[in-house]
Order: C-alpha cells, then sequence, then structure tokens
C-alpha cells in the first residue's frame, strides 16, 4: 500500500462537494495520507497545503465549467513557489459546454497536467495512474 | 450575530441598503421607486407571480430551463431560443457572481468576450448592471426568475428586482448549505430576510415577486423531510418579512410514490405550519426539480432520466418543473435517432422495473412517514429556537437535528447517511442526530434490511456510492457489480 501524502480539493468557486468526499474515501482506503481541503479552494492553498505536509501530488477538480479559469497557471505557479515535482491531476467537467475529451485533455495537459480525467473515468484507473506517477 | 424572526423595520432597511450597493458601482443610485416603476409597467404575462397563479388554477404544470451566459446579447439569444418551449424563463448567474467576486466575474466576461463563447457558468448580472438586465426582460415575453446559489444576494436582488425579473430563488439555509463552505448560517439566514423585506417592501408597493426556497439542496440522496423541513422554516421567514408569493420546491429522488407522497404532502405541510404561524394572505405554488444527480452522459440515456423527471411532476401535481438538458428532439427518426429511442426505454424500464405497480395505500403511508418525520424536526427546531424559527434553525444546525447529505458547508452536521432501499426510495441509513420517532426510523431500517437482503451485503457506505452513481449508470439503485 503507498502512504504518500496528497493534497485534495475543488478548485475556485466551485461548491461541488460530493464527489469530493467520494475521491477522499476512495484514496483513504486505497492507503493514501488524504489531505481533503474539500470545496472552494484557490491555487495557493493547494500550494500552502502541500509544502506544509510535503504531498507530492495534488489532486485537482473542477465541476463547475469555470474550471478553464481556475486552473489556468497553476503549474508555473507550483514551480514559483518550489513544488518543481509536484504531481498534477485535474478532473471533472474542466469546461462550460461540450466540448471533445480529446480537446479537453490536450488543453489541460499544455497547461501542465499530468493527469486529465473526465466524469466518465473508473476510479481504479486514476489510482493505477497515481501509483504510477508517485513511483508507489 | 444575533438574529430573530421578526420583520425588519423599513427604515432600518433603507439605512442599511447604502452599504449594500457601495459592494459594487453598478449599485450605486438603484432605486427601489424607480423599480416599481418599472415593474409596473410589465404586462400580466410577464409577472411571474400571476403566471404561477394561473397554473395553480387550471392544475397545470409550468416548464422552466435553466440558462445563462456572460454575456447580455448572447445571453438575450439564449433565452430567445428557449423562449417558444418554455413556460417560465430563467438567468442563471455564474458561480463568482454568487460569491460576491464581482471583480473575477468582470475578469470572466473580458476573457469571454476575447475567447468569442462563454468561459462562465451563468449571466453576471450585478456586474452588467440595471439597464443591461431591462434589456433582457424587455426582449423577452415571459416571465423571467433569477436563478443562483448566493449566500448574500442583496445587492443582486436590489438589481434584479429593479430591473424587472419578479422571481428570485434562494433562501438563508438553501443557499447556505449546499453553496458554500465557510458562512455562518445566522449570517446568511439575516441576510435573506433582507432579500424578504426587500421582496416585502415591492409587494407594499403592489408589486408582487416570487420568492422561491431552494429545494434539492446537494441534490444528492436528499429525504424528503429534510428538504421539506428546510423549505418550511425559510417560507416562515419570507413571509414574516411581507413575501405573498411563495414556491416550494423538492428535488426528484427517483422512487415516484415517494416523489408524489413528498410533493403533495410539501403544500399539506407549508398551509399547516404557515396557517398555525397565523399567515392566510399568501400564494402557494410548487417546484419539482428533475433529478439533481449525476445523469447518464449518452444522451438518450440522459433523456430517459429527464422524462422519468417529467412524469412525476406530472403525476405529482408540481405547479412548475425544472428542466435538466438535453431537450427532445424532434423530426422523422434516422436509424441513429430509432437507437436512441431504445436506449431511452431501457434507462427507463430499468430506473422503474423495481417499482412496477403504482399502490395508493403505499402512497398514504408514504406521506403518513413524510408528515410524522416533519413534525418531529419541526417540534425540535421550535424547541431549540424557545418558539423563535430563525434562531432554532441555527440550532438546529449545530446540534444535527437537520442535517443536509453531502454538503459541502461547515455549519452542517454532517452525520446523517441516506441510502435507498430496495424499491429505490431514499431512506435514513445513519441517523446522526436528526430526531426521528424511533417507529419510523424502524422503517427506515426495516425497508434498508430488505434491500441488503437482496443484494446479499450488509448496508454499508460502498452502497450509498453505488446508489450515488447508479443513475449515471442506468439504473436507480446501486446494485453491487
Amino acid at each position: 500500500m503507498c502512504k504518500k501524502t496528497i493534497v485534495l480539493g475543488v478548485i475556485g468557486s466551485d461548491c461541488h462537494a460530493v464527489g469530493n468526499k467520494i475521491l477522499d474515501k476512495f484514496y483513504s482506503d486505497a492507503g493514501f495520507n488524504v489531505i481533503n481541503l474539500g470545496v472552494m479552494v484557490s491555487q495557493d492553498e493547494f500550494i500552502d497545503s502541500a509544502i506544509e505536509t510535503g504531498a507530492e501530488a495534488i489532486l485537482v477538480s473542477s465541476l463547475y465549467g469555470h474550471g478553464e479559469i481556475d486552473c489556468m497557471g497553476f503549474r508555473e505557479r507550483c514551480t514559483e513557489r518550489g513544488l518543481e515535482d509536484i504531481v498534477l491531476h485535474v478532473g471533472g467537467n474542466l469546461v462550460v459546454g461540450k466540448m471533445d475529451k480529446a480537446r479537453i485533455v490536450e488543453k489541460f495537459k499544455e497547461m501542465g497536467y499530468d493527469r486529465v480525467y473526465t466524469p466518465d473515468v473508473d476510479l481504479q484507473i486514476c489510482l493505477e495512474e497515481l501509483r504510477a506517477d508517485l513511483k508507489c | 450575530m444575533e438574529i430573530q424572526n421578526k420583520k425588519i423595520d423599513k427604515q432600518d432597511y433603507l439605512n442599511g441598503r447604502e452599504e449594500i450597493l457601495a459592494a459594487w458601482p453598478t449599485g450605486q443610485g438603484v432605486s427601489i421607486e424607480e423599480g416599481v416603476k418599472f415593474q409596473e409597467s410589465l404586462p400580466e404575462s410577464k409577472r411571474f407571480a400571476s403566471v404561477l397563479n394561473q397554473a395553480v388554477k387550471e392544475k397545470r404544470v409550468l416548464i422552466q430551463p435553466r440558462a445563462g451566459v456572460a454575456l447580455v446579447d448572447e445571453h438575450i439569444e439564449l433565452l430567445k431560443f428557449l423562449e417558444e418551449e418554455s413556460d417560465l424563463l430563467p438567468t442563471t448567474i455564474d458561480a463568482y457572481t454568487r460569491l460576491n467576486r464581482y471583480d473575477e466575474a468582470q475578469k470572466g466576461i473580458d476573457k469571454s468576450r476575447a475567447a468569442g463563447h462563454s468561459l462562465l457558468n451563468g449571466f453576471p448580472a450585478v456586474n452588467h448592471g440595471i439597464e443591461s438586465c431591462r434589456r433582457i426582460i424587455e426582449s423577452i415575453s415571459k416571465p423571467v426568475e433569477i436563478r443562483h446559489g448566493t449566500p448574500d444576494a442583496r445587492l443582486l436582488a436590489e438589481i434584479s428586482y429593479a430591473a424587472g425579473f419578479n422571481s428570485f430563488e434562494g433562501g438563508g439555509i438553501s443557499y447556505n448549505i449546499p453553496y458554500a463552505k465557510n458562512v455562518p448560517l445566522e449570517k446568511s439566514i439575516r441576510d435573506w430576510q433582507f432579500i424578504d423585506r426587500l421582496t416585502g417592501i415591492y409587494q407594499e408597493e403592489g408589486i408582487t415577486i416570487n420568492r422561491e426556497p431552494f429545494g434539492p439542496l446537494s441534490g444528492t440522496l436528499v429525504p424528503p423531510f429534510v428538504s421539506h423541513s428546510i423549505a418550511i422554516i425559510e417560507g416562515l421567514l419570507a413571509l414574516e418579512q411581507g413575501v405573498k408569493s411563495i414556491t416550494l420546491g423538492y428535488g426528484q429522488a427517483g422512487n415516484m410514490i415517494q416523489d408524489i407522497a413528498a410533493m403533495q404532502s410539501l403544500t399539506e405541510l407549508a398551509h399547516k405550519y404557515f396557517g398555525e404561524a397565523g399567515f392566510k394572505d399568501y400564494e402557494l405554488s410548487t417546484v419539482l426539480h428533475q433529478w439533481m444527480g449525476g445523469f447518464p452522459e449518452d444522451e438518450a440515456r440522459a433523456f430517459s432520466v429527464i422524462a422519468w423527471g417529467s412524469v412525476v411532476a406530472n403525476f405529482a401535481g408540481a405547479t412548475k418543473v425544472i428542466v435538466k438538458t438535453p431537450h427532445e428532439a424532434s423530426g422523422i427518426p434516422t436509424k441513429e435517432a430509432n437507437l436512441q429511442g431504445l436506449k431511452a426505454t431501457r434507462q427507463m424500464i430499468q430506473m422503474t422495473h423495481d417499482q412496477c405497480y403504482f399502490n395508493i395505500a403505499e402512497l398514504a403511508l408514504e406521506k403518513e412517514m413524510i408528515h410524522r418525520e416533519v413534525d418531529a424536526i419541526m417540534a425540535a427546531v421550535f424547541e431549540a429556537g424557545k418558539g423563535d424559527i430563525a434562531v432554532g434553525a441555527v440550532k438546529a444546525f449545530e446540534a444535527g437535528i437537520i442535517d443536509v447529505p453531502f454538503a459541502p458547508a461547515a455549519c452542517n452536521y454532517g452525520k446523517m447517511l441516506p441510502v435507498r432501499d430496495n424499491t429505490g426510495a431514499v431512506r435514513v441509513f445513519e441517523t446522526g442526530n436528526t430526531p426521528l420517532p424511533s417507529d419510523v426510523l424502524n422503517y427506515h431500517k426495516e425497508k434498508i434490511r430488505e434491500r441488503a437482503a437482496v443484494e446479499e451485503r450488509d448496508p454499508c457506505f460502498q452502497m450509498v456510492i453505488d446508489d450515488i452513481y447508479a443513475i449515471s449508470k442506468g439504473r436507480l439503485v446501486g446494485r453491487p457489480r
């Protein structure tokens, strides 16, 4: 079991709490030390928490459509604050309106996210990929 | 902060509003007098309360979508596109405005202009201001409601009312618990008392503005008695401030008998509690929200969920139904559309096959349960507040007497856990501190045991998670894989 620390939260002004509570339970059951910041988390709050807890990954959720605005510049901000190697995952309904999945993934990978998930993803895949990214 | 359920003195409201209006430049110079004049100029067909009253009389179910984009012209275009198929229209507000982050909303407007499409999830009415908002009202031939999720919507209300919107969704509990993280309940209840008072001031000038507490809350397996208790409390708080037109809401849970029982008991219980508090002069209507939880990705399957909500709204006698997307397509079917019809049918069959008959005795039993549950909660709330429903509401949340499942707010107790029974009705699995009578709780437990036996597993959190994802995966009850 991988006991590494990960930070979890819903970014921006988004208050969707249900998936967040489920992810918390899911990753905790998988053995991770989950720091769950809950809903409405700013980029700097994610980073503060990761620095404070020595987390190796930040898992960002966004359900309400503002993901594109809220997630912009996060990778740069992490680097700026000394988290050059942090693993960044993002998932949810990331943009306003219907957009081709491949385009969404491409868009967010360009922003510097290591993994990009849409809502239909099997959580087991997220878990396996997180373990691969953290080499555990 | 001390609150009480007492009508705010008109002069106190007027003295306090300068500060509210100063929060953003578009608030400057908002005049209630001008607002009343503009509202007076609107024909009956654009008056929300009138259209609702007519529907109640005729026992019609009105149809209303959700819709809102960043820019004014695009928003008008969107509403015009939906206008013919809707009885009532919305202006759904973006998430930044909901948190009073008007500077971020402005960035969203600017970025949307640059991108050529909306990057905001709603219409930032405060940033656009009265003149722009009036263009919406002038362009549309039907009543338009402001729908949002704003814990402190005082400025939004001032601007919306003056701009001619005459229905306003929300309440001090229902727009805090599911929409905020750290807003104290006494603050949001107080702020919404101000909004209800503003509504009352318009009413005194002869302008009825409809108020609609938000029924579905977290939209996730909320037992009817939880949302009903909150709807009744918000109704009482609104009536005290002079509101006359109230629409109480409920989010479709999925089991038809429970949903019909919920809608019928909502009206009965509201009249009972409003009457007991001495209110007689009010107009009551109801709204059913089609399934507010996760939807199937496949549009044909989604259509089936939408259709099921429509069935319930109709049988439950809702005054209006809030519609999820996609809309029904029309025309001669292609082979692809034919396939979609099959999928939609399958989704419907899988959702209904556990509840294969419609039994009046069952309906009566479900209604009795909801009545007894709400009476138990309301008695505890009144007791906690020593007779004051505003104080009682705050204390009830602190104590977990009222507990909304899967809500983000820190002031929500968060210990009560729901799960579906074998027919998909939502039951209380972990009671938390909700003061339900023991025989009612036993009824819940027995229903859950029936399901557990069928599935050959103990009731557990995994069962709850399975339920949360069940509809998006094609069924009502989250059966084991």
